[in-house]
């Protein structure tokens, strides 16, 4: 669809609304109006919405007495009603005289509790039939983090998330939905749907959490069919707030906190680095660096220019940071027109200490700042008509330093050692790293000069939709219809000093002389002039149409009959790219038919059937469109006559299982693989004065039946309650066969003499368990609530097209995605292995010594070479994930505590992070192997050789790998609010609260490595570090 | 029912997207038509194709296998490497089928040959309006050069697997039947052969290049890729010495003396062409632009490198790190005494004035020209110090040199370069074939097929006489008189070594010659420890720095890469392996 669609489409809107607007009104019909009064336990209830029954939009709202009257216009005569807080009451109206009395009773959550499932429809946990869980967003929205996605790891089951960066705007988790599944790195991303509209993980990150009303995840083939070819990966649905009728109602919300690192790397300061730096040389058979003179110099810190002893760590970065949300929701409405506003805005700074001390005040700390607005109105424009206008927007600043990736330079021992230089030469100037190859200014140095990069996006989406009640043509059925646009654009401002250094200097404090640094390549360093650039990075727009049939009835009061049929078109379009780089600017479009039938009989027997017909635009004609059916049934076993003597006991048991095929579109670097490109790259020069020709060459070849993955999904399924619902447990087993995956098959002969494009031929399986249970209960005034929250995945490889391997070994088939492979550690080799013959031996040019990693031969020809390597440990994904929600309350005061734990994970980190001679000394260098400590040793010999044995970069093994877990309190909330009586003024509501974020980490990883243990594994480790948060705040309403 | 009719008109209006799926992806260049577009007189995009396929085809020799050169995978150099470098493995042995030696380029030939076939398949779609400078349309030269690169891969091909798959002008689509046999090692040689036959013809002349065409295919270099092939095919490892009995995949069944007469006459055409000549000056050959561009006349087919100073930069002696030196090539001892002297007298012939406590004086010049020897070579105006503890061999983990050697030879003037510490930029085209190659062919194969004869000797004459070694009171520049035909075999074999070396002939003419066993088997490569002690004067001690390996006989060609035997029942592996 382009633009001249979606102009005209807008004017028809237009119309139509208008249409809607000028209708005329009702005829007037003998007023009946009903008066009452609504109260709670503790005394009259304003606010209260009171409706009546079949006229939406004929409504009330209590007075602050709780006293209202409605005049009726209907002939039901019965009235229902609502409060936010408060389980919603019909009353039957028979007299017209008499006051109808309202007690409203706080909503018990539990059997009638309604999940969205996506286009309007709701469902019953009583009458589920797929795997869906859904948390309220009130749940997570004191967690102090910027993205939903961090806030719910633990809280849902068969949500995995990992959280890679620390880094202020880039700190949202991955997620995946039942773990990784596919071996298309990019089909395992859940589908994510805002209001049914589909969203990015960059979109997703940004938004409020205030915004949201609930959380949805759909795991199963029944619940994620009608997304078809989009649904394999399961489906995120978001549905924001919307406005309920009543007098306007102000929320502020004023959070600020502090931020550290979940770990603060130690390095080993100048003296015991000399010495591990000597030990190493003279393991070499070199020369030590230091002398016994500069050794007792180091010890002694008194020589801080000749012997300078510098934690660049705590030079450069402060142990705490900053970050703030304010908050602000307006809703409220009338019958008519109801509405929901908030405005948000977040910020939070880096952690770099402030170097720009010089005049020009160039801020290059990290930081984001985010300002969000949404509004959503409902309108109801006739008395089957109701409207509805989304928009928002939220614009986005992220700052870092430029050119620097400072923790990755505070690790980096090439760049600076603790003994390279000081923080500042005597007079102030600059120093650089003296004894280092690459002769650096310091860091600081850097940092006061050098500018920033900054990205500013800016997000749009807007959805506009009606809702028109056909109850004329059979009650029960509505027709509704939703264009949304949503586009992203991000700007990269650069502000920067060209390809200078800063000016720096060695200070010679014998003699006192400066000298001043012209780097390893000789020429003067001179600070340049600011420079400024900036460029377009992202830019896309997505328009989505979608037209729906909802049709919800009981006939007598058995059966209830449930069905949406749905026509959805999707149209994404990403305009950055160009020839002379890898194609980005490449359409997307879908299309697609919907179509779902619920069945329950007296809520005890159920059946649904959900299917998709939808295609996509990646794929050639004849293959666009799939079929993706699955069906789901279900057993109330509680509601059967016989289970009558448990019913007080346990009030639901219901066995569901479900059945489906759902498929996903995901191509990777989203091309068209079908096509036969040709990519442009620099080329063979000809000319006496050579000049670069250019080349084009034939890229993958094309594949013309490529097709969408397929998934094969099984559901089995427990709900129950027990104790009035005091005790629930959701309990699914699940079983997914994974095909038709798009990989590149890597047994075709070169002689092709060309890449292939993936075809549909890869192969897994991914099968686990999930479980949610919670009890909640109250001794005298404490209410508490436990929780569990489990999941549990393992995928294999079945088929993948893998070349032959050379020995059997060496086969990734069978074994998990992304499986790591490595060494077998079988100890050191001693002095005897070392001297043995028959004891293999690396194939390097380096001879092993006694101390260094000793590895198993597994193919027997006496050298440890690649043929060596087998599975070892798990990907970095984790198999396992728990959580355990715990709400406690006393009288005013509300404690909620998040355990999450993840397990069965790999993790292993090489090169600077934990490598002699690439990684600053660390803690951990102490304990290497020497003859003395051979038997306690967990490090092997130091060696300056980066490419031996010890090697984790060269030789990976499960010395390094380590079979991971963390056990983190990840949220914790406490609350006080405010009793009614002390509230100044005319505050409505008010409540102090303190929380944090990732408070106390226990994990095995840091025995080895000093990183968070959610950072990408298989890196040199130099992501930001993750930060804990710890954030007061203050709620009011008014 | 009014809205009802206004939905149906939204959903007829949103349906007609349906229809709007991209024909083809924007933003993706697709199709044949892109790159042979059939409208472009000027054939920009399509030459722009034909780019690929010279870049594909020609690396860049030096430095090439894992940053060394291939002859450090000879008994000539061994790698400064500290770590097991590519040629190392390959010297030591230390390959199979299923862990290729870094020189394995089956993937990266076939890739090329591909990117050839669709060249030459679809040039014809473009209306070239070009005209060489002979009136003929250049259409026909750009297409020859295609098939003058796919008979060149196919030759790189079997040097190293004997008989490969040919595969004619097929462009495989994906789902072709790509499980083709081999062919026999006669069928891919006439091949080669018939290719540069048919195309030499079509190719410019070097008269034709001019300062923009410089670097492309010429004719001269068709006939001398001929030479070449044919005189593969003579030799002893394929020629009577097939290493698998009567396989026609390794080799000929039997031998016929034939082969070595086509040899030299190829050689001998390529002669008469008149074009090339040899040049003066030994050390200029190496960085002067071919001509008619540049003076350089001996340069028939090389791979453009433009001007720079990467060779000297990865080759120089490490003690000029400020210029950036890395030091990557040690010389062999064994190459540094097959230098004669500068009366061209083998060392090892006793009073030809040869000191082994001077072991760089009065030799031949080809020999400085070649290796940085101790003392003797000057660089960036300081002599070289490969002594133990000397700026060039400091000793300690660095990389430097294991030999007491360094490669000098391609480099720019840099001995007496005044007031530098770096290198400036020198032209660096990596020769492939050049005239004094063709002679060296033309005599050996002369020398096989009917003996020592004048014309033989001529062609040492001509090198030694341009080497600068004394021709002597005889004229015979220190060779002996009267050699019988094995003599001269080991004369010929000797001067190409000297005179060729690190031009990737070495590593292959043993192979060829079928010496490779006895070359790799029967010493560890030598280097020269130079101590100094107080008193100043050198003391020179040969030591062994590499013990190399060779599997006799499979080594002699390389392994077609296991996986691929497995991916296509059809293709036999070579004995041995």
């Amino acid at each position: 669809m382009n633009t001249r669609y979606l102009r005209y489409l807008t004017l028809v809107w237009l119309t139509l609304v208008t249409a809607g607007l000028l209708k005329p009104a009702q005829a007037q019909t003998p007023k009946r109006v009903v008066s009452g009064v609504v109260r709670d336990a503790s005394g009259p209830l304003a606010e209260a919405t009171i409706v009546e029954k079949g006229m939406p939009a004929n409504a009330t709202t209590s007075a602050a007495n709780g006293e209202f009257h409605l005049t009726l216009k209907g002939s039901s005569s019965t009235i229902i009603i609502t409060h936010v807080s408060f389980a919603a009451q019909e009353i039957k109206v028979r007299d017209l005289h008499v006051l109808v009395r309202v007690l409203l009773k706080p909503e018990e959550k539990g059997l009638e509790e309604a999940t969205v499932v996506g286009f309007g429809n709701t469902k019953q946990r009583g009458t589920e039939t797929g795997a869906v869980s859904s948390i309220n967003a009130k749940e997570i929205q004191d967690v102090p983090t910027s993205s939903v996605q961090n806030a719910l790891a633990g809280e849902v089951a068969g949500f995995v998330a990992v959280q890679r960066s620390g880094q202020p705007g880039r700190d949202a988790s991955d997620f995946y939905i039942r773990g990784v599944s596919s071996l298309n790195p990019a089909a395992n991303q859940p589908l994510i749907l805002v209001d049914d509209i589909e969203y990015t993980y960059d979109q997703l990150m940004q938004i409020n959490v205030q915004e949201i009303e609930t959380i949805t995840l759909l795991k199963d083939a029944s619940s994620t069919a009608i997304y078809g070819i989009k649904g394999a990966s399961g489906v995120m649905l978001v549905t924001t707030k919307r406005g309920i009728a009543g007098r306007p109602h102000f929320d502020i919300r004023v959070e600020g906190g502090e931020q550290s690192p979940v770990i603060t790397p130690k390095f080993l300061s100048a003296y015991p680095a000399a010495i591990l730096t000597n030990e190493a040389l003279t393991n070499d058979g070199l020369k030590p660096q230091f002398t016994d003179a500069d050794l007792a110099a180091f010890k002694a810190k008194n020589d801080p220019y000749g012997h300078p002893d510098v934690n660049w760590y705590k030079a450069i970065m402060r142990p705490l940071t900053q970050q703030a949300n304010t908050d602000l929701d307006i809703s409220g409405g009338t019958s008519h027109v109801k509405y929901f506003i908030n405005a948000g805005a977040f910020t939070q700074n880096g952690t770099i200490r402030n170097f720009s001390t010089n005049t020009d005040g160039v801020d290059n700390n990290y930081f984001y700042n985010r300002y969000t607005l949404r509004s959503n109105l409902d309108i109801q424009a006739s008395r089957n008509l109701s409207l509805r206008l989304d928009a928002t927007t939220r614009y986005m600043d992220i700052n870092q330093p430029y050119g620097q990736n400072v923790i990755n330079d505070i690790y980096n021992y090439n760049d600076y050692h603790p003994f390279s230089a000081p923080f500042l030469n005597p007079n102030g100037s600059f120093a650089y790293a003296y004894d280092t190859q690459n002769e650096m200014p310091t860091l600081n140095a850097y940092l006061s000069t050098m500018g920033y990069t900054r990205d500013r996006r800016t997000d749009f989406n807007v959805l506009a939709g009606f809702t028109e009640k056909l109850g004329d043509i059979t009650p029960g059925l509505q027709f509704t219809g939703r264009l949304g646009y949503a586009s992203q654009q991000e700007n990269v401002l650069t502000l920067w000093r060209g390809f200078d250094n800063p000016p720096s200097y060695h200070y010679n404090p014998y003699n006192k002389s400066y000298t001043l640094n012209t780097g390893p390549n000789g020429g003067g360093y001179v600070l340049g002039s600011w420079m400024t650039q900036a460029g377009t990075d992202i830019d896309n727009q997505r328009v989505n149409a979608q037209l729906f049939f909802n049709y919800d009835r009981v006939f007598n009061a058995a059966h209830h009959v449930n069905a949406l049929l749905l026509w959805n078109e999707d149209n994404f379009r990403d305009d950055i790219g160009s020839i002379f780089h890898f194609p980005l600017g490449v359409p997307a479009k879908y299309t697609g038919y919907s179509l779902k039938l619920g069945y329950d009989y007296k809520q005890k027997y159920m059946a649904d059937f959900n299917m998709g017909y939808n295609g996509s635009s990646r794929f050639q004609g004849g293959h666009q469109f799939g079929f993706f059916p699955a069906a789901g049934l279900g057993w109330n076993i509680a509601k059967e006559n016989f289970w009558v003597p448990l019913e007080n006991t346990i009030s639901l048991f219901k066995l569901r299982a479900s059945y489906g095929i759902v498929g996903s579109d995901v191509a990777l670097g989203n091309q068209y693989l079908y096509a036969q490109t040709y990519n442009q790259g620099n080329g063979y020069s000809f000319g006496q004065s050579p000049q670069d020709g250019g080349t084009i060459s034939e890229g993958p070849l094309g594949n013309n039946n490529v097709t969408w993955q397929k998934s094969r999904k099984y559901d089995i399924g427990l709900d129950f309650n027990m104790f009035k619902g005091k005790l629930t447990s959701t309990t699914d087993y699940f079983h997914e066969h994974v095909y038709n995956q798009l990989v590149v098959p890597a047994n075709l002969p070169l002689i092709l003499g060309v890449g292939v494009s993936p075809t549909n031929v890869g192969i897994t399986q991914n099968l686990g368990w999930e479980e949610t249970i919670n009890y909640h209960d109250r001794i005298g005034q404490v209410t508490y609530s436990l929780g569990i929250v489990f999941t549990h995945n393992h995928n294999r490889i079945l088929y993948e097209a893998e070349a032959y391997p050379a020995f059997p070994w060496l086969a990734v088939t069978g074994h998990q995605i992304n499986q790591p492979f490595g060494y077998i550690f079988q100890g050191y080799y001693s002095a005897a292995d070392v001297a043995d013959p028959k004891v293999a031996k690396p194939n390097t040019a380096t001879a092993v010594h006694p101390g260094d990693l000793k590895y198993k031969d597994l193919n027997g020809d006496g050298v440890i070479d690649q043929n060596d390597i087998k599975p070892i440990s798990n990907p970095n994904v984790p198999n396992t994930t728990i959580g355990t929600p715990i709400k406690i309350g006393y009288k005013n005061f509300d404690l909620s505590v998040l355990f999450q734990g993840a397990f069965d994970y790999g993790f292993f980190l090489y090169g600077v992070a934990i490598e002699p001679f690439q990684s600053q000394w660390q803690p951990i260098h102490l304990k290497r192997w020497t003859p003395e400590t051979a038997a306690s040793a967990q490090f092997p010999r130091l060696t300056t050789n980066p490419t031996t044995v010890n090697s984790p970069a060269v030789y990976a093994s499960n010395y390094w790998w380590i079979n991971a877990y963390y056990i983190r309190l990840k949220n914790l909330d406490l609350n006080y609010n405010i009793p009614k009586k002390d509230l100044p003024l005319r505050l409505r509501s008010a409540r102090i609260y303190l929380t944090a974020y990732n408070l106390l980490t226990w994990s095995n990883v840091k025995k080895k490595y000093q990183q968070d243990p959610e950072v990408q594994s298989n890196t040199v480790g130099d992501a930001y570090l993750n930060q804990k948060v710890i954030q007061l705040g203050i709620q009011v309403g008014l | 029912m009014k809205k009802f009719i206004i939905i149906i008109v939204i959903t007829a209006a949103v349906s007609g997207c349906q229809k709007q799926y991209e024909s083809q992806p924007l933003g993706q260049q697709v199709s044949i038509d892109y790159a042979f577009d059939t409208k472009d007189s000027a054939g920009s995009l399509a030459l722009q194709f034909l780019n690929t396929c010279y870049q594909q085809a020609l690396p860049n020799g030096h430095n090439r296998v894992g940053g060394d050169y291939l002859d450090a995978a000879s008994d000539d150099a061994v790698s400064s490497q500290v770590t097991i470098s590519k040629v190392q493995q390959i010297a030591t042995g230390a390959y199979s089928a299923a862990t290729p030696n870094g020189d394995d380029i089956w993937a990266r030939n076939y890739a090329a040959i591909r990117d050839c076939n669709v060249f030459i398949g679809d040039i014809y779609r473009v209306p070239l309006a070009e005209k060489l400078p002979n009136g003929q349309p250049a259409i026909a030269a750009y297409r020859s050069e295609a098939r003058f690169l796919r008979a060149w891969l196919y030759f790189e091909l079997v040097k190293r697997y004997g008989g490969v798959p040919l595969l004619g002008d097929t462009v495989f689509t994906i789902t072709q039947n790509v499980q083709v046999p081999r062919n026999s090692f006669a069928d891919c040689i006439n091949y080669i052969v018939s290719e540069c036959n048919n195309i030499k013809d079509s190719l410019r002349t070097v008269a034709m290049i001019t300062g923009t065409t410089y670097g492309r295919i010429t004719k001269g270099a068709a006939m001398a890729l001929k030479a070449e092939a044919l005189m593969l095919a003579a030799s002893p490892l394929y020629n009577g010495g097939n290493i698998d009995g009567t396989d026609p995949l390794t080799g000929y069944p039997s031998y016929d003396a034939t082969r070595w007469q086509t040899a030299a006459q190829a050689a001998q055409d390529v002669i008469n062409l008149g074009v090339y000549s040899l040049m003066p000056n030994f050390k200029n050959i190496f960085t002067t632009q071919a001509q008619p561009v540049g003076a350089n006349t001996e340069s028939i087919f090389w791979v453009q490198n433009g001007a720079n100073n990467s060779v000297e930069k990865s080759n120089s002696p490490i003690g000029f790190s400020s210029a950036g030196a890395q030091g990557n090539t040690s010389v062999t001892q064994n190459l540094v005494d097959a230098f004669p002297t500068d009366s061209g007298y083998a060392i090892t012939d006793s009073g030809v004035g040869y000191d082994p406590n001077n072991p760089y004086e009065n030799r031949d010049p080809r020999l400085l020209a070649t290796v940085f020897c101790n003392g003797t070579s000057f660089w960036l105006n300081r002599a070289i110090q490969t002594y133990d503890g000397g700026a060039d061999k400091p000793g300690g983990s660095v990389v430097q040199t294991k030999t007491g050697y360094y490669m000098r030879k391609f480099m720019g003037p840099w001995e007496t370069a005044q007031g530098t510490t770096q290198f400036g930029n020198t032209y660096h085209d990596y020769i492939y074939f050049r005239y004094a190659g063709i002679l060296l062919d033309y005599a050996e194969a002369t020398n096989e097929f009917s003996g020592p004869s004048t014309d033989v000797y001529n062609v040492l004459f001509q090198l030694r006489q341009r080497a600068g070694i004394f021709p002597g009171a005889n004229g015979y520049y220190g060779l002996p008189m009267n050699m019988d035909q094995a003599t001269m075999r080991a004369a010929i074999q000797n001067e190409k070594r000297i005179e060729m070396a690190f031009e990737e002939k070495r590593y292959w003419d043993i192979r060829r010659w079928k010496i490779a066993a006895s070359v790799y088997n029967s010493a560890p490569l030598q280097g020269m420890d130079i101590v100094q002690p107080g008193n100043g004067l050198l003391s020179y001690n040969r030591v062994p720095v590499l013990t190399t390996s060779f599997k006799d006989p499979q080594m002699y060609l390389y392994p077609i890469p296991y996986s691929e035997v497995v991916k296509n029942p059809q293709m036999k592996q070579n004995p041995g392996w």
